[in-house]
């Protein structure tokens, strides 16, 4: 596991460690609602995961937003539907 | 106004109703977050229905208790100024939906406190079972009170003049027609429709849906006051145009 701090969106929740399995959790349920197949869902949220934890090596605390954009923009090539809602899913209601 | 007038008022006032768009979003959110945790599709199709009549039967409960208090605050004939105060409303919550009905950033942001957005945002992703998303579809509707109430009060004046047995119709023209929205989204999600497509549809015509609701409000609300105010002034005062 990487030792990085994720710092919550506007500060109102304490920092905590960031976790693979959160992040690949919630990419994996952002394909399956553009209707992904299962195993492309697991396979793509790895890959953007991957890319997400290549970049967090070179910092020691980021905050949950930067995580977001970067996985969304990581996504973003591999599935544009699935990051569109991956990074819009705050801002529809 | 006659019984075709007093329905088609309903039915253009339901349009209005239909226009606003916490339901919607709710249910954007209900169906994509059961979709992404693997619920089978019955079972989303099950919940977002369950919703879809949550809100209708808290619209049809608006709308007949507004209809009721109307009948008795008012009786069969409603004074001038009763329809002056509505149109007023009308063009009050018309400019305010012009103004401000979504927020100036990107998405779908609405009107509603932040605090609230996040508690129904949690509430909708946490539905697992049909009674909930049926309570659910319930606070859609009662949390957008402050916009509906217009066309709503309008409808109630306009049922309250309805003989007995258009009532009835009246009330399930409104429903209906406010809750076509809803019934949309139900028949993509259920046709297999991307829900990242309904919702760039509504973010791409945001401005255009917030345009038409307050033009119609305003539309709606000149209408009134001209038929229900204006006219009977000037045929009570033996005026021929």
């Amino acid at each position: 596991m990487l030792a990085v701090d994720v710092v919550k969106r506007g500060g109102e929740r304490p920092s905590e460690s960031f976790e693979r399995i959160k992040l690949e959790r919630s990419i994996r349920a952002a394909l399956l609602s553009v209707r992904t197949p299962d195993g492309q869902a697991e396979d793509t949220a790895r890959r953007v995961t991957d890319i997400v934890e290549q970049w967090l090596a070179e910092h020691s605390e980021v905050t949950s937003y930067d995580i977001r954009l970067r996985a969304s923009g990581a996504l973003e090539q591999l599935h544009p539907d699935a990051a569109y809602l991956y990074k819009h899913h705050k801002v529809i209601m | 106004m006659n019984t075709l007038t007093l329905l088609a008022t309903i039915g253009l006032a339901a349009l209005i109703h239909a226009s606003f768009q916490l339901s919607v979003s709710m249910l954007t959110i209900l169906s994509g977050h059961a979709l992404g945790s693997k619920t089978s599709h019955k079972r989303t199709i099950s919940l977002a229905s369950s919703f879809t009549l949550g809100a209708m039967a808290m619209t049809i409960l608006l709308l007949s208790f507004g209809a009721y208090l109307a009948a008795n605050l008012f009786g069969s004939s409603i004074r001038p100024l009763v329809w002056a105060v509505v149109c007023g409303l009308m063009l009050g919550i018309g400019l305010a939906v012009w103004v401000f009905y979504y927020r100036r950033t990107h998405g779908t942001s609405l009107w509603i406190p932040r605090s609230m957005a996040r508690f129904l945002m949690d509430r909708s992703k946490a539905t697992k079972h049909s009674a909930e998303a049926f309570s659910l579809g319930l606070t859609s509707v009662a949390g957008e009170i402050l916009f509906i109430i217009a066309p709503l009060a309008a409808s109630a004046l306009c049922l309250v003049l309805l003989p007995a047995p258009y009532q009835i119709a009246g009330i399930l023209i409104y429903t209906v027609i406010a809750s076509l929205p809803l019934f949309i989204v139900v028949l993509l999600v259920g046709g297999g429709h991307s829900l990242s497509h309904i919702q760039r549809w509504r973010e791409d015509n945001r401005r255009f849906l917030q345009f038409i609701a307050g033009s119609a409000l305003f539309v709606l609300g000149f209408f009134l006051y001209v038929n229900a105010v204006v006219a009977p002034s000037i045929i009570a005062r033996g005026v021929t145009l």
